[in-house]
């Protein structure tokens, strides 16, 4: 991978939120590490899926990388500069490079401006953006673009269905010419014969513009279809990352695989074949994470390791120290682009 | 009342709904939600009914339950039976009365469902001091019981604690607990896990069969995901804007769709196992409610239809082997349809 091929790269990135107490003074007790040291990287005209469970940091993290939040610390780099500590202007001029797709088309358009003022608002902001030919021309383009009627420009989002919505939401988002699209849940808010819809049309843009994805999602199905690469977070921290094919189909991580086992097949005749891996409880509070691996709690394949680093130890289910006390570092399997962070990580397949 | 499902063979329905028909008033004029839905569930068996927003899998289920709001609502016709007694003629409160000691149902949002202001205990076991008039002390004891059953842990600090301090699984245990509290013989899921984690998801799911397995509950689950279906379901109704478009065994829908929507539906999901190219799309989008389409309601998305679709309504009901239906002027075409 030479440095020219990737678009966007994260470095180390965390975001850690204050947790105060008290009403005057407000103490300080503690932070909610949200996102926890990610290093990412997004090819260009690629998409990487950025799998997760509510709680992960997924969607801090975008909102890290289209600056709505400001980091605590790491480095993000788009074409090879550094962007994590612009002043205003620049960060301005940032934002035309990394525009964002949200999850529910319901909420995240102005329901008192028509839609040709809203796919045409970031024209205010980026005068410099404005294509040749003037800003209604572009506006019409952009809807035709996304495989909108164009002269529905004076209609308002009630007007239009949820699939029509996100398509006006994604036309807001290539208004300025982004290099990059991150897409947060873009189709998990719509109808299934609809979905379909949207993530062919992100498709075709993505061949005909050259976008690349930051593509977010809790459906690891739709990401297996879309995505190129795969990372996996688990409580604010990564806890796989490879190819597609390398995580789909040697998932390294005892997360990875609980998380693929879950989803259903559509299929009845492969029910009884399926072997399921079901996590007991919930993801643990990000304000007190785990010690040691953040997963050793919910683990299915500590308490298996147990009896072999510790023959003489009881037969309970007792987790490895290790796990128990060290953060196991992400690190290469077989490919060196497949990353997982398990102290047992070459265990993980063979069970 | 005990149903003993196999004592000649044949499962004795536990409920049974007939050619029912809802309308909803609205400014735009009247809205047909629900035209000629008909299904049954045996004890021990779990219905599945699919479909999208607006096909009226969700309005079908609040008139079983006898929720339905009377205006705007009407129950044009139709028969809904319980045992041996017509609900419809029952009158609202004899209704729910009715599905109160044998009919319950698990609302989608949990949160929503859900008091605030009151713990989880008091709204456990609210239907236990209503009806049966037992004590605080009883119910506090049953309460903790029920949670136990849904496996949350820790069950006896728990009940007094409010919503809010529950993850978005275990809400969803407390409203399946809450369903059972009257030991129900026939239970109603309306999307029970889809504002779940795939890994909360295959908890509850695993739950709701193993209770069932138990107490051979009729388990009626609403849902728009195929994966869960395949997964849980043994027979499944396919809606399609109001109406029962197909239905089938889960084994004969999955390998042989018989009605174009299904077929497509299937088609257009992707799956784990599978990377492929273009995703298979259904084209256009469900019909508004207040214009559906003359003829077939699926006529203009469907890849199968000719002249007759647009001008005739196909009949509601073309039976096919093994039991089958689907409501296609093509059906058997469709089902012996191979598109490899």
């Amino acid at each position: 991978m030479t440095s020219t091929d990737v678009v966007l790269e994260v470095r180390d990135l965390a975001k850690f939120y204050p947790v105060r107490r008290g009403i005057v003074l407000k103490r300080h007790v503690g932070e909610v590490k949200a996102v926890d040291g990610v290093s990412l990287s997004l090819r260009r005209g690629k998409t990487l899926g950025l799998v997760g469970e509510s709680g992960s940091g997924k969607s801090t993290l975008a909102k890290v990388l289209v600056g709505i939040e400001k980091p605590t610390r790491g480095q993000i780099l788009v074409d090879g500069e550094d962007v994590s500590n612009l002043g205003r202007a620049e960060r301005r001029e940032l934002r035309r490079h990394i525009q964002m797709v949200f999850q529910d088309p319901y909420t995240s358009l102005n329901p008192r401006m028509s839609v040709g003022e809203i796919v045409g608002e970031a024209y205010a902001i980026h005068p410099d953006a404005v294509p040749a030919g003037g800003k209604a021309k572009a506006v019409r383009e952009l809807l035709d673009r996304v495989g909108l009627n164009p002269d529905h420009i004076h209609r308002y989002p009630h007007q239009f269905s949820g699939g029509q919505r996100q398509r006006i939401g994604i036309a807001r988002a290539l208004a300025v010419r982004p290099k990059i699209l991150l897409c947060d849940e873009p189709v998990s808010a719509l109808d299934v014969s609809i979905q379909g819809q949207v993530i062919n049309l992100l498709e075709e843009l993505q061949d005909d513009l050259g976008l690349s994805y930051l593509f977010i999602a809790h459906d690891l199905s739709i990401v297996r279809h879309i995505a190129d690469e795969v990372a996996v977070m688990y409580l604010g921290r990564l806890v796989e990352s490879g190819t597609d094919a390398e995580v789909y189909e040697v998932p390294s991580h005892p997360y990875t695989r609980a998380l693929m086992s879950a989803v259903p097949v559509p299929d009845p005749s492969l029910r009884d074949q399926r072997r399921e891996i079901v996590l007991e409880g919930d993801m643990p509070s990000p304000v007190d994470p785990p010690q040691g691996c953040h997963f050793h709690t919910r683990c299915w394949l500590a308490p298996l390791m147990e009896s072999r680093v510790d023959p003489a130890g009881s037969q309970s289910r007792s987790i490895p120290t290790i796990c128990r006390t060290e953060s196991p570092k992400l690190g290469a399997l077989e490919s060196p682009d497949h990353l997982a962070a398990c102290h047992f990580a070459d265990d993980v397949s063979a069970h | 009342m005990t149903t003993d499902p196999t004592r000649d063979g044949t499962p004795v329905p536990l409920l049974q709904v007939d050619d029912l028909a809802i309308e909803f008033a609205t400014p735009d004029g009247v809205v047909r939600a629900v035209d000629g839905l008909s299904y049954s569930v045996s004890a021990g068996r779990t219905l599945a009914i699919v479909g999208e927003s607006g096909s009226g899998k969700s309005v079908s289920s609040l008139a079983v339950m006898g929720l339905l709001q009377q205006p705007p609502a009407r129950i044009v016709r139709g028969s809904i039976r319980f045992g041996g007694t017509e609900l419809l003629s029952l009158g609202q409160k004899a209704h729910r009365a009715v599905c109160g000691e044998n009919i319950a149902m698990v609302f989608q949002d949990a949160l929503a469902a859900l008091n605030p202001v009151h713990t989880v205990g008091w709204q456990l076991t609210e239907a236990l001091r209503a009806r049966h008039g037992m004590s605080r002390r009883d119910a506090t004891a049953r309460a903790v019981e029920l949670l136990d059953l849904v496996k949350v842990p820790n069950a006896k600090q728990r009940v007094k604690e409010y919503p809010h301090q529950f993850s978005g699984g275990m809400r969803q245990r407390v409203m399946i607990a809450m369903a059972l509290s009257m030991d129900p013989e026939v239970l109603i899921a309306d999307e029970p896990t889809t504002a779940l984690d795939v890994t909360v998801q295959a908890q509850i799911m695993r739950l709701l069969s193993e209770i069932q397995a138990e107490r051979q509950m009729g388990l009626i689950l609403i849902t728009h995901d195929m994966g869960v279906v395949a997964n849980v379901a043994d027979d499944v109704t396919v809606m399609y804007a109001g109406r029962a478009v197909e239905q089938a065994s889960v084994f004969d829908i999955y390998a042989a769709p018989a009605h174009p929507y299904t077929r497509a539906l299937l088609g257009s999901i992707p799956r784990l196992d599978q990377k492929g190219g273009g995703l298979a799309v259904i084209p256009g989008r469900p019909p508004d409610p207040t214009q559906v389409p003359a003829g077939c309601a699926f006529h203009p998305r469907c890849a199968f239809a000719e002249d007759v679709c647009r001008a005739d309504p196909p009949p509601p009901t073309v039976s096919l082997p093994f039991d089958r239906t689907s409501a296609c002027h093509f059906a058997e075409e469709v089902m012996n349809h191979d598109e490899h």
